[in-house]
């Protein structure tokens, strides 16, 4: 290695350049810091444009025209904020009617007549609240059995997070299966309680707790593996200190735990808040959209539902990023002063 | 509970003094509770069992159930709970046969991986700039890429669908009609976009705890700048990067929505597995016991994953959800 001496004395690798005599590889190494970042992001940027950047300023266009179902363009002239206006207003035209009152009994609050956006709102919002609201709860749960040693820790483990890797199908046709009258304990059960229908997954209210139980079955492990992160970077010693202190286990909690995984906790809800209020996959595969509507649902089938109303499809799905981005601003502004909080 | 003068008692337990100090004569239930409070730390292991116990059966009789379903023959399918009604361990090859199930597998395992190397490479660049590197604009370019990830998937969908159905005459040697509908790629794409913030985050993460020690070492020994990255930094973060495709592989096998909505649904249009276990509720007669199968085989890859990778799918997600 004859060339270690140059290199060292003048910080320049031109042997290597010239050996290669790349003029790509040249170009590189002569980039600043500043542009080669910029060269590496190039990649990663171009794909999110083409997919997310795009589309999203594409879909807020859309949203702006007026549905158009004869000829071969589905949208027809500009015609502003009318799309959201119709779907607030409940004008807008979907295929079918969306929470089957008649067929069954639906939630108190939300009759036939509200307009199906507002169902779709309520239904999502809901869901998103009281999902996490349990996983919480279960995830701290299960976190503090993570957290404590054992023989057979590592299989306990496993065992707790599987199902948060459980495709959405499956998560869905699980329940499914476990509601469906002629093959599951569910609906029996549930029944002799008073609880539910005898056909569950067809009554939007039982519907919708079903898919709130697979939901808290599936994701609680998630909020759990983020909190016991957030328990396991804890300082001991100050559990010590607090029982000479004297102080009782809930004092402990209340003192010493629950501030210093807080941070990790708001990260841990606002990331399940965000996945609640997407929720469609669980939804269609367990008891359809017609059943539990969600706001996803409401695009899919605005789009795919008989009548090929893109324009109100695109109002709907732009106003979903709306609500989650009000979600998202309503955290940061209520968490901004939390020690080490998100963001 | 919150009564706070309570002081004694909790003292004597954190001396580690043995429960059995005074002989009275109790009854077992009263030399239990005396026990509990003379050592308090033996009623939270019972506790914390009991919890455990009860967090196992949540999580795993799913899958027992179902895989009692699974094994009963069709026609006896009332009252399973926790023995199946028959033994018929058949339905795990007629999956198979009734539809080409192993199709839509196959079909889920080339998306997962394709996404996978998209988001790994990509995401390494990316990752790389992020924490090795100091630019203008380093935040708010994070910032953009986790916005990304908070986006409902219906919101991109719309324009997407429009484009994967556009005919591009470049295309049609390759996909025959020239639209990417129905293709890998209708998944492919928006997937890795998708899954790609996650994997930034985690890499992102890796790859600026590597010493900058090294890197100068390379450079000076006479490396290209791709070549550093490739020979020192990759190379030394490999469980990063493994943990970023495992999360990633994971998360492109459990997706539904574009896996739902970028193919027609046909084996041979890759359709992923998804579509394969809706396919049992369909068009044939409803075989739930093929269903419960079905799903137990479907489950079969990714609890693989979860029993190798459980260190890196928990080091992962803590890494890409709390360090930034």
């Amino acid at each position: 290695m004859a060339a270690d001496t140059d290199t060292l004395i003048g910080g320049e690798t031109e042997t290597e350049h010239d050996r290669t005599g790349n003029a790509v590889v040249n170009w590189m190494e002569n980039l600043s810091e500043e542009a080669y970042a910029y060269l590496l992001l190039l990649p990663a940027f171009a794909l999110l444009t083409l997919i997310a950047f795009y589309p999203l300023i594409s879909t807020f266009i859309m949203s702006l025209r007026a549905d158009q179902t004869r000829g071969l363009d589905p949208l027809g002239g500009f015609v502003g904020v009318e799309n959201y206006v119709d779907i607030l207003t409940g004008n807008a035209r979907l295929a079918r009617q969306f929470l089957d009152v008649s067929l069954s009994g639906s939630f108190p609050f939300v009759e036939l007549g509200v307009p199906f956006f507002q169902q779709a709102l309520f239904v999502t919002l809901a869901f998103a609240i009281i999902s996490v609201f349990f996983e919480t709860i279960i995830g701290f749960g299960q976190a503090y059995v993570l957290d404590q040693d054992f023989r057979g820790r590592r299989w306990v483990r496993v065992a707790i997070i599987l199902p948060w890797a459980v495709p959405i199908v499956i998560q869905g046709m699980i329940f499914f299966l476990i509601f469906q009258p002629e093959v599951g304990f569910g609906t029996n059960i549930m029944q002799q309680l008073g609880i539910f229908s005898a056909a569950p997954l067809a009554n939007s209210r039982d519907a919708f707790i079903i898919i709130l139980v697979a939901d808290i079955w599936k994701s609680s492990a998630f909020m759990a593996l983020l909190i016991l992160a957030g328990l396991q970077s804890v300082d001991r010693s100050l559990y010590d200190v607090a029982r000479v202190a004297g102080a009782s286990p809930w004092q402990r909690f209340k003192m010493i735990t629950l501030p210093l995984v807080l941070p990790a906790l708001l990260v841990a809800m606002l990331f399940r808040t965000m996945d609640a209020m997407r929720v469609f996959g669980l939804i269609e595969s367990t008891a359809g959209c017609t059943t539990v509507p969600s706001l996803t649902c409401l695009v899919v089938e605005a789009m795919f539902g008989g009548t090929r109303i893109f324009a109100t499809a695109a109002a709907v799905a732009f106003a979903t990023a709306l609500v989650i981005g009000l979600i998202i601003g309503v955290y940061v502004l209520l968490f901004r002063d939390t020690e080490g909080g998100p963001y | 509970m919150t009564d706070g003068g309570q002081t004694t008692g909790t003292e004597r337990s954190g001396a580690l003094i043995d429960g059995d100090d005074a002989e009275l004569d109790r009854g077992p239930f009263q030399q239990w509770v005396a026990d509990s409070i003379s050592s308090p730390e033996r009623v939270y292991r019972a506790m914390f069992y009991v919890a455990a116990i009860f967090f196992l059966f949540t999580t795993l009789f799913p899958f027992y159930w179902l895989l009692m379903v699974a094994l009963t023959p069709e026609g006896q399918l009332q009252d399973i709970l926790f023995t199946p009604n028959g033994f018929n361990p058949g339905a795990f090859v007629e999956v198979f046969q009734v539809i080409p199930f192993h199709r839509y597998m196959f079909n889920s395992f080339v998306i997962a991986l394709g996404s996978t190397i998209v988001v790994l490479v990509v995401g390494s660049l990316a990752g790389y700039a992020f924490g090795r590197l100091r630019f203008r604009g380093r935040t708010p370019l994070m910032l953009l890429v986790l916005i990304i990830s908070f986006f409902p998937p219906a919101a991109f969908f719309i324009p997407l669908n429009d484009l994967f159905n556009t005919q591009f005459f470049f295309l049609e040697p390759i996909t025959g009609d020239g639209t990417l509908y129905n293709t890998p790629f209708a998944m492919v794409t928006p997937l890795s976009a998708i899954f790609m913030p996650l994997a930034i985050f985690i890499l992102t993460t890796f790859y600026s705890q590597i010493p900058d020690g090294l890197e100068d070492a390379a450079r000076v020994e006479g490396t290209t700048r791709l070549g550093a990255l490739f020979r020192v930094i990759i190379p030394l973060s490999a469980p990063g990067v493994a943990t970023a495709g495992v999360l990633t592989f994971i998360a492109v096998y459990n997706e539904f929505f574009f896996s739902f909505l970028m193919t027609d649904g046909q084996p041979q249009n890759w359709a992923p597995i998804l579509e394969g276990i809706l396919a049992y509720q369909g068009q044939y007669e409803v075989l739930y016991h093929l269903m419960a199968a079905a799903s137990i085989i479907g489950v079969i890859p990714v609890a693989i994953l979860v029993i190798v990778a459980q260190e890196k799918i928990v080091s992962g997600l803590t890494a890409g959800a709390l360090k930034e």
